[in-house]
């Protein structure tokens, strides 16, 4: 009963150059009864690779496009396949599947359009968080709460819950990692309803390796301002 | 004439040449035309002071100078845009080609 009604919920997995790691994500996703969405996005060795035996829909870009590019491929697609639901989860392993059961279940309510994973919520949750990370990450919710007038906990967080109605609204035009100040702005625009919930996030070696950094959210912060001033 | 002069202006012609070879007969026109204007300016840096003056910048130079940041800042913002508009195109084709080519593995 669990498998069959998840049937329409779609997870998608934006990925570049992962190691085995992705199995492990994709397995353990694939255990909920999802449909798992992996969204190759122009890896050097095609990550179908770690994808061999596991039943899900493999989509490749021919070039690396950025991770916001590669989720709105996974929602298009998803889409077309007649998602219900849709959840965005990372490739590296920092998510716990274990959130995804809750958040079907508020999402399934209908009082809530998208669900944003937030590290900060629980006070157990926000202590795993490495302090240069922690740093990083309250930069992140002043840009964004600059952009997009949205005052959140954690806005970079890459695990989110939405209805089919919200992710036929949302558009991502940011192919790079601005893509999650922009997903706010769309909500904000769409007037989505909106929760935060709170995740662990699980770091790892491999995870903080695949993570942002300090050099590259200036990037980030340039590209928003440009993007907004010169559609 | 100053040796910097002859430079400037053998540069000029030479580049403008350069670039009419191939061009439409418009364009060769509008190119001949800057091409004499900048002669103009090269050869006679009196008058380039004049218009300085003229708008309240006291050496030619300056003026130029002035003249070359504005553009060369707009040119950049314009780049800029334009290179946007070719990211937006090329993820829309790749994004196509990827939903078109899915597999659904087993």
């Amino acid at each position: 009963m669990f498998a069959t009604s998840n049937s329409f919920v779609f997870a998608i997995i934006p990925c570049w150059n992962e190691s085995s790691v992705l199995r492990q994500t994709v397995s353990e996703l694939l255990a909920l009864g999802l449909q798992v969405v992996v969204v190759d996005d122009g890896s050097d060795t095609p990550m179908r690779l770690h994808c061999d035996g596991l039943p899900v829909h493999l989509l490749r870009h021919s070039v690396n496009l950025g991770q916001g590019a590669a989720l709105q491929t996974g929602m298009d697609y998803a889409l077309a396949q007649g998602a219900a639901y849709l959840i965005h989860f990372d490739a590296d392993g920092q998510h716990d599947p274990g959130a995804i059961a809750e958040m079907l279940a508020i999402l399934r309510q209908g009082d809530v359009d998208v669900l944003l994973g937030s590290r900060f919520l629980n006070q157990t949750h926000a202590r795993a968080v490495p302090w240069s990370k922690r740093l990083l990450l309250r930069g992140g919710i002043v840009v964004s709460w600059l952009f997009s007038g949205l005052w959140l906990t954690d806005t970079h967080n890459g695990l989110r819950g939405l209805t089919r109605r919200a992710a036929e609204q949302i558009r991502l035009t940011e192919n790079g990692f601005s893509h999650a100040t922009e997903i706010l702005e769309e909500i904000r625009r769409a007037r989505l309803r909106y929760r935060e919930i709170p995740t662990l996030v699980r770091y790892t070696e491999y995870s903080r390796s695949k993570g942002q950094s300090m050099g590259n959210s200036v990037n980030v912060f340039v590209d928003l301002l440009l993007h907004k001033l010169l559609r | 004439m100053t040796k910097i002069q002859l430079l400037l202006i053998v540069c000029l012609v030479l580049g403008a040449a350069w670039f009419a070879w191939s061009a439409r007969l418009s364009y060769r026109i509008a190119l001949f035309t800057l091409m004499l204007l900048g002669v103009y300016f090269v050869a006679l840096p009196d008058h380039t002071t004049a218009v300085a003056h003229f708008l309240g910048v006291g050496r030619g130079t300056d003026l130029l100078l002035y003249l070359s940041l504005v553009t060369g800042g707009y040119t950049i913002l314009l780049l800029y845009r334009r290179t946007r508009q070719l990211e937006r195109k090329l993820t829309e084709h790749i994004r196509a080609m990827a939903i078109e080519r899915a597999e659904t593995l087993r």
